[in-house]
């Protein structure tokens, strides 16, 4: 028996058969690619739906083909094969204008349709107001205690904010009725170009190592802003949309094309790969039009980004669900960031190794795994119930969108502090440095990259979230854009949801759901993106 | 631990400081906020739930209809109209979800991960990964509209009779989306085997196949078993996808029997958007029944994840 055995042992050894292995390698793959394949699937159908490509004219493609995907191809490949760096800075490029518009979207509606310019810009006034009258404050550090000067700076803020009624006006008030104020054009100008000029100016001033040729790029990016206002009334477009999408699209994707070729030469035949998609598609569309054909008659288009609900799918919008969500966003960012960020250093850096450390421990990752419908009860019944707010608004939308993603915020930016080498850390104490020093000089700064893709990641979750909007009572329909914390919200997961169950017929199936769908998936894809290059940047950094 | 130590003696002068002090109490306070959600999810499900029941509600100085606790955990039929609340209607239907989405989502996920740890070049891995982050980020919603518009006319192809609304196609979506969960903790649990192990296994003149389905997955079971777990309860919980796809009618199906899933139903999460989205009043029957199918909700989830916790802790290799 046993010699049996050992002499079919001998016959096997040497030859060991392969097949069974290389099926298992493979059915593996497959089973790696069947989500992947089923999703990409999925996608390819609704797109189709959404955007119809086949309905165009045969012209239509033929010039597009001409003027874009041909040059970019060919482009493209010269680079692959000479400097695959440039290529991938050209990319980043094409990448950074396409989010950046979407993002240009979003501000456009906040800072025109939200908030009137004029009370924006009154706000601003008096927030620049109180930090410069905090900056002041910070100059008589040593002379004032600490605790004066932190109730100086909140009684500062409030009342260069808000004023006290019948006896101080506040500022926003003050510019509010001020007999001559700028027009809107000019106050998105400032404030907005402002901002733009202030971070390219810095960023110049950075890569060149020359704070004269930083002051030069903000004057060229504040010029540049205004310049929009002029051109766009021109060429057909809303002196103020113009504006805002200078600010906050192109200038900003100029000067990260700028500043990348600055700090390095040899990258700057990634900037004609750039210049050939986007004069591409800018001749292409002067093209088709000259020439008469026509495009697909795709369901996410203009009008449909533009107007609110309707009984009809083919006048259907999402406008009032882009602008909750984009509210939403903000408020839930708002919450969650500081009070995220915040349990992440507690847990990390103050907690003692105590019994009730790690039942907070223990609690956040059983809190991650509660469902969000649960969530929703919790913001039904809490908010709404006890303290008896109005059903569906923005603010307890965001508060319930907010703890729902609490737990992931805390996790990931606790992963990113931990990553703190602690050589800083004692380094920072070794200088005398206290624990607050410690944290807001050296832990921060260091984990804020991580912090900051995690909490987009987070938001992402956030933004198609549908469930506690639902069971806070925010409402299916919804025809105007909200406008303050209390006003009703919708959002775009939520609006997809109406048009599939509560309007469920063929033509909302396949026209406006499809179009819904693809705006979601977009804006998600955008801010997973932006995570995605934060993070790479941030782990070849380190 | 010493550098704990070190740290709190180099800052123990400094510690009550008033900007110390204001500043530590912030970020305290933010981290007991995780504590006082938890409490207050605890405490409402608990209050409004009570308030449902016959057995519970005069202790609640609540007056009214109530539904009798019993009937309430073993009732079959759900039917809000005439006041019938039998949750295992809904438990059924759920459970549907879960064995359904269980058998894609675990095999594929367990394959994925083997392959992502074992197989995978460091390239296929860096462009599969972000990939499969890509399944779990589509929103819910979006794959509920996929099963419903896309998924199930494919299915009527095999199965003829199939519903508009059916338990097969949201079991797929569900599936599909879980997969990553499944994927990446497994993953974990493989990459923390030690090299060692398998080099001993190659020395011994194991091939791949041998050293992957003979040492790896025995070695990370345990991690492998918890994520099975958690992916699990993420199905319970799983709201949107199947509101929108597995249907608006409570029944009463037999989660073994393969023809029901051809059938549509209405799994927990599911019911409680359709009473939010119907015109319930606040205090009302209906309102309550909300909180009690929660608290089921929230009980099982908490249970599946404390277990998954368990099994990850207590049976975890230590090398």
């Amino acid at each position: 028996m046993a010699t049996e055995q050992d002499s079919s042992y001998a016959q096997g050894f040497g030859q060991v058969s392969r097949t069974a292995g290389l099926i298992f390698r493979y059915l593996l793959l497959a089973a790696t690619m069947f989500g992947i394949v089923t999703l990409a699937v999925l996608l390819v159908y609704v797109a189709n739906d959404a955007i119809q490509p086949l309905t165009a004219d045969a012209g239509w493609h033929l010039t597009f083909f001409l003027t874009l995907v041909l040059p970019t191809i060919l482009v493209g490949g010269a680079l692959y094969r000479r400097n695959r760096e440039a290529l991938k800075l050209g990319g980043m490029v094409v990448g950074a204008l396409l989010v950046s518009l979407m993002f240009s979207g979003g501000v456009a509606i906040v800072f025109i349709d939200i908030i009137p310019p004029l009370t924006g810009f009154s706000y601003a006034v008096g927030l620049v107001v109180a930090v410069a009258g905090t900056v002041l404050l910070t100059k008589y550090e040593r002379q004032i205690p600490f605790t004066a000067r932190v109730a100086a700076t909140g009684l500062l803020f409030f009342l260069s904010l808000f004023g006290v009624p019948g006896y101080f006006h506040s500022i926003p008030e003050l510019v509010q009725k001020a007999p001559v104020v700028p027009t809107d054009w000019i106050i998105l100008t400032l404030v907005l170009g402002g901002v733009t000029a202030l971070v390219v100016g810095q960023y110049i001033a950075r890569v060149r190592e020359d704070n004269k040729a930083g002051l030069a790029a903000g004057a060229s990016a504040l010029v540049l802003t205004a310049l929009g206002a002029i051109v766009g009334p021109l060429v057909g477009i809303d002196a103020n949309a113009l504006v805002v999408v200078t600010a906050v699209s192109f200038v900003p994707t100029a000067a990260y094309a700028g500043g990348s070729v600055i700090t390095r030469e040899e990258l700057k035949p990634g900037l004609v790969f750039a210049a050939t998609v986007i004069v591409g598609a800018l001749v292409g569309a002067v093209a088709v039009d000259a020439l008469g054909f026509a495009g697909p008659q795709a369901w996410t288009d203009w009008q449909f980004l533009t107007s609110s609900h309707s009984g009809s799918a083919e006048n259907a919008g999402l406008y009032p669900a882009i602008g909750g969500s984009i509210l939403l966003m903000v408020t839930v960012a708002a919450l969650s960031f500081p009070l995220g960020v915040g349990a992440a250093v507690y847990l990390e850096e103050y907690a003692p190794d105590n019994r009730f450390t790690r039942f907070i421990d223990v609690n956040i990752s059983n809190l991650a795994g509660v469902p969000s419908v649960v969530y929703g009860l919790l913001g039904l019944g809490v908010f709404v119930t006890y303290l008896g707010q109005a059903t569906g608004t923005v603010l307890i939308g965001g508060a319930t969108l907010a703890l729902l993603i609490l737990p992931i915020v805390i996790i990931s930016s606790r992963e990113a502090i931990r990553s703190v080498p602690n050589d800083m850390r004692q380094a920072s104490y070794g200088m005398g440095a206290t624990r607050w020093q410690t944290v807001r000089n050296v832990v921060l700064p260091e984990a804020f990259p991580g912090i900051l893709t995690g909490t987009i990641l987070a938001l992402g979750r956030a933004i198609g979230e549908t469930a506690p909007l639902i069971m806070i009572g925010a409402p299916n329909v919804l025809f105007n854009l909200p406008t303050e914390l209390s006003s009703k919200v919708s959002a775009m997961p939520l609006q997809v949801y109406a048009w599939s169950s509560l309007f469920a017929s063929e033509d909302f199936y396949t026209k406006a759901v499809p179009a819904g769908v693809v705006v979601l998936l977009a804006v998600l894809l955008a801010m997973n993106s932006i995570a995605i290059v934060l993070r790479n940047k941030y782990e070849s950094e380190t | 631990m010493s550098t704990d130590d070190l740290e709190a003696d180099l800052t123990r002068n400094t510690e009550n400081a008033p900007r110390e002090l204001l500043t530590r109490s912030f970020f305290f306070l933010c981290a007991a906020l995780s504590v006082v959600t938890t409490l207050s999810i605890v405490g409402l499900l608990i209050t409004e739930a009570s308030k449902f029941f016959s057995l519970t509600a005069p202790l609640m100085g609540v007056a009214g209809e109530t539904a009798n606790l019993v009937d309430f955990l073993t009732g079959t039929t759900w039917q809000i109209h005439s006041k019938e609340f039998g949750v295992m209607a809904l438990i059924s239907a759920t459970l549907m979800v879960t064995f359904g989405s269980a058998i894609i989502a675990l095999p594929l996920g367990v394959a994925t991960a083997i392959y992502l740890s074992e197989y995978a070049s460091p390239q296929a891995r860096s462009l599969l990964k972000p990939a499969l982050e890509i399944l779990a980020g589509v929103p819910t919603v979006v794959y509920g509209f996929f099963a419903l518009i896309y998924i199930t006319p494919a299915l009527r192809v095999v199965f003829p009779d199939i519903g508009t609304f059916n338990m097969l196609s949201a079991s797929i979506v569900v599936g599909i989306m879980i997969i990553p969960m499944v994927a990446s903790i497994s993953e974990d649990a493989m990459s923390a085997v030690p090299d060692e192990l398998r080099q001993a296994g190659y020395g011994m003149g194991a091939t791949k196949f041998d050293v992957s389905t003979g040492i790896v997955v025995p070695a990370a079971l345990s991690g492998i078993f918890s994520s099975f777990i958690l992916a699990l309860s993420r199905a319970i919980g799983e709201t949107m996808a199947v509101t929108v796809a597995a249907g608006a009618q409570a029944k009463f199906l037999n989660p073994l029997n393969p023809a029901s899933y051809l059938e549509g139903a209405l799994p927990m999460t599911a019911a409680m958007v359709q009473l939010l989205t119907g015109d319930i009043t606040g205090g009302g029957l209906a309102y309550r029944s909300l909180f009690a199918i929660g608290l089921v909700l929230f009980v099982i989830t908490l249970i599946m994840n404390i277990i998954s916790d368990f099994v990850a802790r207590r049976y975890r290799e230590v090398y």
